[in-house]
């Protein structure tokens, strides 16, 4: 039982973090109908420059706001220069742009940071908040998850309160529409572009804080198919369906893996990959995420 | 240009040039491999690039790939992203029936490609229900997977688990009957260009290199003449309207689910034979030389040479093998610091080139020269 616990606590704690990538994606998605393969290393990129920040003798989480606003930027800048002038409807082209930026960050940052593991700085209070027997939730694990949530509840606000998040729904429930009435497409998907590279840097740098891992710039790359499942599962448009999602993967991980004996351990991302499997060909729209109609 | 020489399409004498155009290319590839079966390095600055059939034999392996990548993607339109799956099970399956059964390796591409052609088809059935974006991310993930099953201790005896299955105890020997001693005897006779030839008679090791490269470019010679048959005969038009109107291919009767299976078939075939042949150039296959950035780097040959080209698999291959070994070996450039020639340059290069070709050539490059060309030929030949 108490092993059960530990792991659901893990479970919890992995799921947060690819819950705040898969947010990232569940943006983007939602503004331009497009899976960002290169949101990953978008996001290690981030992460890099606030551990370079906090070398340089930044407060943490100084470093890391920064660091958010510098990959929204960078962000609004990737899509200004290399996605807006193709046809969202045309997937194939947008794909490779993505697949090719995934190649340019990852290359970048190994030249600045090179391939070696670096420790992060805690983001969070060390140790256990409290432990039960033999499980051990650490202040780590709350702290993922909250700050998770929190993330949520910041963008679910910002859409739903603000002017710009109004034009952001706007252009993702229908683009040619809001063009006709008035809405700047262009700054308001990259406004999209710039709050899912800031989620996404978050969500790096909260699990490169975790204290078991280490930041290197290949780290992104089983995160990367955690996330999209997550996000996949949740419902690509849907920002709570990320949380969702990504706990459930998350439980995937470290539960349900660790009970099947037929399925080894090192399966887990097989197992995240057969899940995607099966959602996307039974449910498409995921869990909480719109049905796509198709017009002929 | 002064005199203009016209050759229309279908005549004899067209028929002719191609037929000589052809007997060129296979004549310039043989001269290649004699040149450069013993020294493969040519020095640009203070560099030495390698051009050694070691590379050119992974470049066939890779063209291959790519061909099957054109079929799914470039003819079907189906945003496949997992080659590197059929290219890791290719390589596997033929590497555990020479190390562990001792087949030879032309045998073993008996088994590589139906094998490959199933799973792929198998494979592919999910893309019947899902399409586009969501396919991407499945084949991508398909593609990340692939080194972690290898790796699985159930499967240790048939895969050799994170340390690869060593194949070396197969060798490739020329057959007596080639004449691959008196040909290089008699080309470094040539005067001026025998020295290009290096001299004495071929030893041991050249000639199974020089042989296995000739055995791998008419394996590829093989795959690119099915490949084309394919698709200009009516399986292979069905495929082009798939990709340029699902909705109206399946109005004018084209059956989608039968189409899509055989081209995932098709390409995870050719993705067999194309690992097959890395692992035999190779000698090893392991875990990480399949994984998902592999799959990627597959992509950008398909784009750099050109989406639904089939030359364009060519030149693919080429950039795939050469490009990232050539960038580890510059040593120095002037004006470009040290610390950007170290890490990994090859992979930023490419990248940079998917990235350009999209935004500026969005045909690749073969696109790029056919446009050139046309433009430079007077306009009465420009039917082609």
């Amino acid at each position: 039982m108490d092993l059960f616990l530990q792991r659901v606590v893990d479970a919890i704690t992995n799921g947060s973090t690819y819950a705040l990538i898969a947010v990232a994606m569940v943006l983007i998605f939602k503004a331009t109908t497009l899976i960002n393969f290169a949101q990953g290393e978008q996001a290690m990129l981030g992460a890099f420059a606030v551990l370079q920040l906090w070398n340089w003798g930044i407060p943490m989480w100084g470093a890391v706001i920064i660091g958010m606003l510098f990959s929204g930027i960078l962000a609004a800048g990737l899509e200004r220069a290399f996605i807006r002038k193709f046809d969202p409807a045309d997937h194939l082209p947008l794909v490779i742009i993505t697949l090719g930026l995934f190649l340019v960050i990852n290359a970048v940052a190994a030249i600045i940071w090179r391939f070696d593991p670096q420790s992060f700085p805690q983001l969070f209070p060390s140790g256990n908040a409290f432990t039960y027997n033999n499980v051990r939730l650490s202040w780590y694990s709350i702290f993922a998850f909250g700050s998770c949530v929190l993330v949520l509840f910041v963008l679910q606000t910002l859409l739903t309160r603000t002017k710009i998040g109004l034009a952001f729904r706007a252009v993702s429930s229908n683009l040619e529409s809001s063009r006709l009435s008035g809405i700047k497409i262009g700054p308001t998907l990259q406004f999209g572009w710039a709050l899912a590279a800031a989620a996404g840097t978050l969500g790096a740098s909260i699990y490169a804080a975790n204290p078991v891992l280490q930041i290197e710039p290949s780290m992104m790359l089983r995160a990367l198919i955690f996330s999209v499942t997550a996000a996949a599962l949740g419902g690509l448009d849907s920002l709570w369906g990320a949380l969702i999602g990504g706990l459930t993967i998350g439980f995937v991980q470290s539960v349900v893996v660790q009970y099947i004996p037929f399925i080894p351990n090192e399966m887990s991302l097989s197992a995240a990959v057969v899940v995607l499997l099966i959602v996307l060909t039974l449910r498409p729209s995921g869990v909480l995420g719109t049905r796509a109609v198709e017009r002929v | 240009m002064a005199s203009k020489i016209q050759i229309s399409n279908g005549t004899r004498t067209y028929r002719n040039s191609r037929i000589v155009m052809w007997a060129c290319f296979v004549i310039s590839l043989l001269l290649i491999a004699f040149a450069y079966v013993d020294v493969g390095t040519i020095s640009i600055g203070s560099n030495n690039y390698n051009l050694s059939l070691i590379r050119l034999n992974k470049a066939i392996a890779y063209t291959i790939a790519i061909l099957g990548l054109q079929v799914v993607i470039g003819y079907t339109g189906q945003i496949a992203l997992g080659q590197s799956f059929f290219f890791g099970t290719g390589a596997y399956i033929s590497a555990w029936l020479i190390a562990d059964h001792s087949w030879p390796f032309l045998v073993t591409l008996l088994i590589v490609i139906p094998s490959c052609f199933i799973i792929g088809m198998v494979l592919g059935l999910p893309a019947l229900r899902i399409r586009g974006l969501y396919l991407a991310l499945l084949t991508f993930g398909l593609a990340a997977v692939f080194p972690s099953i290898v790796k699985l201790d159930k499967l240790y005896t048939y895969t050799g688990g994170a340390g690869g299955k060593l194949t070396s105890n197969y060798k490739f020997i020329a057959p007596a009957w080639l004449p691959f001693d008196e040909v290089a005897q008699a080309l470094q006779k040539l005067p001026i260009l025998g020295g290009f030839f290096g001299d004495g008679p071929l030893s041991n090791r050249e000639e199974s290199r020089l042989w296995k490269f000739i055995l791998f470019c008419v394996i590829a010679g093989i795959c690119f003449w099915l490949v084309y048959n394919l698709i200009h005969s009516r399986p292979g038009r069905a495929m082009r309207a798939i990709r340029d109107n699902e909705t109206s291919a399946a109005v004018s009767g084209i059956n989608l689910a039968i189409t899509k299976t055989l081209s995932f078939g098709v390409a995870s075939a050719l993705g067999g034979v194309g690992g097959a042949i890395y692992v035999a150039e190779v000698g090893i296959a392991s875990p990480d030389d399949f994984s998902s950035l592999v799959a990627i780097y597959l992509i950008v040959g398909l784009v750099v040479g050109g989406v639904g080209t089939l030359p364009g698999a060519v030149l693919g291959g080429l950039i795939y093998a050469l490009v990232p070994d050539w960038a580890s070996s510059t040593q120095s450039i002037s004006f470009v610091p040290q610390r950007w020639l170290q890490g990994p340059t090859g992979s930023l290069i490419l990248g940079l080139l998917l990235i350009i070709l999209t935004l500026f050539l969005p045909g690749g490059m073969v696109t790029g020269w056919r446009k050139l060309k046309n433009r430079l030929k007077p306009t009465e030949v420009r039917a082609s």
